[in-house]
């Protein structure tokens, strides 16, 4: 337990709340359609490499599930009275609605660097037998998530400095692979570093958060790209024989 | 300029490839020749193609061959956009 009581954060304007989350949700919708695909390129390959990529993009659906669930119970209130809401509130008090978004709040930091630290070991091409890097690295996420909920900005120039890392790698890639798809993911996960950075002034304006948002919105987008042209391309017709 | 080394998805669909262009089953000595791999890395590769079903091994004739199964099939229609979709997201 934390020695102190969660902060709760509500960082939008009034007449942004729930643009938001049908944002997060398009989020969740395209980690959803990676962690399918990966995980079917895991089941028929065995290479561990689609796992993890596939895991990391679980934990981030979860932390932007979480950030829904926490900011749904301020932004609708009908959701307090709601049946569910009462029940809610029948198994403690103590379960209020800023204690649902600061937990959820909580969790959201923890998923969110856990899901970006595992891509940068991904891209990083960091080999998984090195346990004692893993478990410092793992270390590291939950300080980071401790020190997320002590003050937000910290949280976002620790996923900052994860994207800046991974937007390097993915630099990297595109330099040997020069793929129009790999230029695309580049370019997204460039355009989520952005969202991030501005992200960390989001308590000064809430102007800031719509902008953050809005350019985290277009760099998932801009990530749906790539996979909507590979399930495009057909499989060359001459595999397909019959046995 | 030298060719770039094969990775191990590379190595699985050439394979696959081989037993495929043959009909769908071939003789060991063919796949070692086709494969372009030693006797040993073969084996080896061979083995978790068999614990990953996509490959059966049969007697035909009193003769060992390599068959190609539905999986493998499927791996080989999946191949290309696997290997897109690891090269994009550098996995």
């Amino acid at each position: 337990m934390l020695p102190y009581r969660l902060p709760s954060y509500v960082f939008g304007p009034k007449w942004f709340y729930g643009f938001d989350s049908i944002i997060e949700l398009v989020a969740i919708i395209i980690s959803i359609l990676l962690v399918y695909y990966s995980y079917k390129c895991y089941k028929l390959t065995s290479e561990e490499r689609f796992l993890y990529f596939s895991v990391s993009f679980f934990s981030l659906t979860l932390a932007f599930i979480m950030k829904v669930v926490g900011t749904l119970a301020i932004y609708l209130p009908m959701l307090r009275n709601s049946v569910i809401g009462n029940m809610v509130r029948g198994v403690s008090y103590a379960i209020t609605v800023r204690g649902v978004n600061a937990l959820t709040f909580l969790l959201y930091i923890f998923f969110m660097v856990l899901g970006f630290m595992m891509l940068f070991l991904i891209v990083s091409r960091l080999t998984w037998e090195n346990k004692r890097v893993i478990a410092l690295l793992m270390y590291l996420v939950v300080i980071a998530t401790w020190l997320g909920a002590i003050h937000y900005q910290l949280f976002y120039l620790t996923t900052l400095a994860l994207l800046c890392l991974i937007v390097w790698s993915y630099y990297t890639n595109y330099r040997d692979i020069k793929s129009k798809n790999a230029l695309l993911v580049l370019f997204s996960f460039g355009i989520l570093l952005l969202s991030h950075a501005f992200f960390i002034f989001v308590i000064y304006s809430r102007t800031i958060y719509v902008i953050a948002e809005i350019t985290q919105l277009i760099g998932f987008l801009c990530l749906l790209i790539p996979f909507i042209l590979i399930f495009k391309k057909k499989p060359k017709k001459h595999y397909k024989l019959v046995k | 300029m030298s060719e770039k080394r094969r990775g191990k998805l590379e190595i699985v669909n050439d394979m696959l490839r081989s037993i495929l262009n043959k009909g769908g089953k071939i003789k060991p000595t063919h796949l070692l020749y086709k494969s372009n791999l030693s006797h040993s890395k073969m084996k080896e590769y061979l083995k978790e193609l068999m614990a990953k079903e996509m490959v059966e091994e049969i007697e035909e004739k009193g003769k060992k061959m390599f068959l190609i199964t539905d999986k493998g099939r499927e791996f080989l229609l999946e191949f290309e956009r696997i290997k897109e979709f690891s090269d994009s997201f550098g996995l």
